[in-house]
């Protein structure tokens, strides 16, 4: 598993450095996305994670969900554009599971590429280290933080 | 117009800048009735709680000001106009002066030039912005987490794991609700999108925190467009 600074990104898992989302592909034209261990870790306890309706066709950088922590929201954004399969319940019950879970328990939403969506922009783990790197440099984030009954 | 002290901050930021943000203040309506002239007697910083605490001094402000200090201006607009409580208690000023009040102009300058010093300033309030700007309410009762109370010790513990159970020790009208203050009302967020949208507020949000944005205008334009207004016709209002 690549790592940096203390933050994991498993080697099976695609990558949007900017977005900070990873992807995996199902291997049938769609993919799971959720936020990375770099995400959750800047954004603290999370307390609410509100996808977008099952069905809603998203624009590349537009918002799939909403992600709150205490004193932080955000969107989790889209790399391509897509369209909204499914979206995963267990972490609209108990957001927290981004923390514990950001890669296996935490997916959020389940998509399909729109026709023509570019996903040149997606990379795998070995070659998102150092964009990761800069990423945190630029925002001052020093390293991930791992929670109690913290899985990866 | 060389700096007034060697080692001044910013000096790489150009004087045209500089003045360019000075002159943007200056420019706004509300400047003219702020500052009257100093008697440097102090009482704004007696009364101010930000000062005790902070290298802070509302003072300062009211003279850089008034001298037209571009440099230090600068400075100010950069670091301490953040640490401002803008609870206008200068405003006991003799004098009338209102450092407070261009404080504000100050903030909002800051804020729609997209100054990093701003951005950073607010980067641990978007949920509090989100939330001022979607229901009207500041501070949500469960922001009361750990990781962002660390100084309230085990008792925020406590509070965040037994949030719903201590939300019922207060009147029913607000509801109990423990992600607002209170219940607020469609009305009231229809109300709000619509002040936000039409004065320009919401676009403000935009240099700051570009999610932030994203997120608040769907939720806004979303209960717009679900009550009939056309968001075309508001956005021409706006221009």
């Amino acid at each position: 598993m690549a790592e940096v600074n203390q933050c994991l990104l498993p080697d099976e898992l695609l990558y949007h450095v900017d977005y900070n989302v990873w992807l995996r592909d199902n291997g049938d034209g769609t993919y799971d996305l959720g936020m990375t261990d770099i995400a959750q870790s800047m954004a603290g306890s999370l307390l609410h994670c509100r996808a977008k309706k099952v069905g809603k066709a998203v624009k590349e950088g537009k918002s799939l969900a909403t992600v709150e922590s205490g004193k932080w929201v955000g969107p989790l954004k889209s790399p391509f554009a897509c369209e909204i399969l499914a979206s995963n319940e267990a972490v609209e019950v108990d957001a927290a599971l981004l923390n514990r879970s950001p890669y296996k328990q935490g997916w959020i939403v389940k998509v399909r590429p729109a026709e023509g969506a570019d996903l040149s922009a997606l990379v795998d783990a070995a070659a998102a280290v150092d964009g990761f790197a800069a990423y945190m440099a630029a925002n001052e984030f020093k390293g991930c933080i791992h929670c109690e009954g913290f899985e990866g | 117009m060389e700096p007034i002290y060697a080692d001044a901050k910013y000096q790489e930021v150009p004087y045209a800048e500089k003045k360019r943000l000075f002159d943007e203040v200056k420019a706004d309506l509300r400047f003219e009735t702020q500052l009257y002239g100093c008697y440097e007697c102090g009482i704004c910083v007696a009364a101010c709680p930000s000062a005790r605490f902070y290298d802070f001094s509302p003072r300062v402000f009211a003279q850089v000001v008034s001298r037209e200090d571009v440099h230090t201006f600068y400075e100010l607009l950069n670091d301490s106009v953040w640490d401002c409580s803008q609870c206008f208690s200068c405003t006991c000023c003799p004098r009338q002066n209102n450092p407070g009040g261009v404080i504000t102009l100050m903030r909002e300058v800051a804020v729609n030039n997209g100054l990093k010093s701003a951005k950073d300033a607010l980067k641990a309030y978007s949920r509090i912005i989100y939330k001022i700007m979607s229901t009207g309410t500041q501070v949500a009762p469960d922001m009361l987490q750990p990781d962002f109370f660390p100084d309230w010790g085990p008792d925020v513990q406590q509070v965040s794991a037994n949030l719903d159970v201590w939300r019922r020790a207060i009147p029913p009208e607000t509801m109990h609700t423990v992600e607002l203050a209170w219940d607020v009302s469609e009305k009231t967020r229809l109300e709000l999108y619509l002040i936000w949208k039409l004065t320009g507020n919401l676009e403000m949000i935009e240099n700051i925190d570009e999610g932030l944005f994203m997120i608040l205008e769907e939720v806004m334009e979303e209960l717009l467009e679900e009550h009939g207004y056309d968001l075309e016709e508001i956005e021409s209002v706006v221009e």
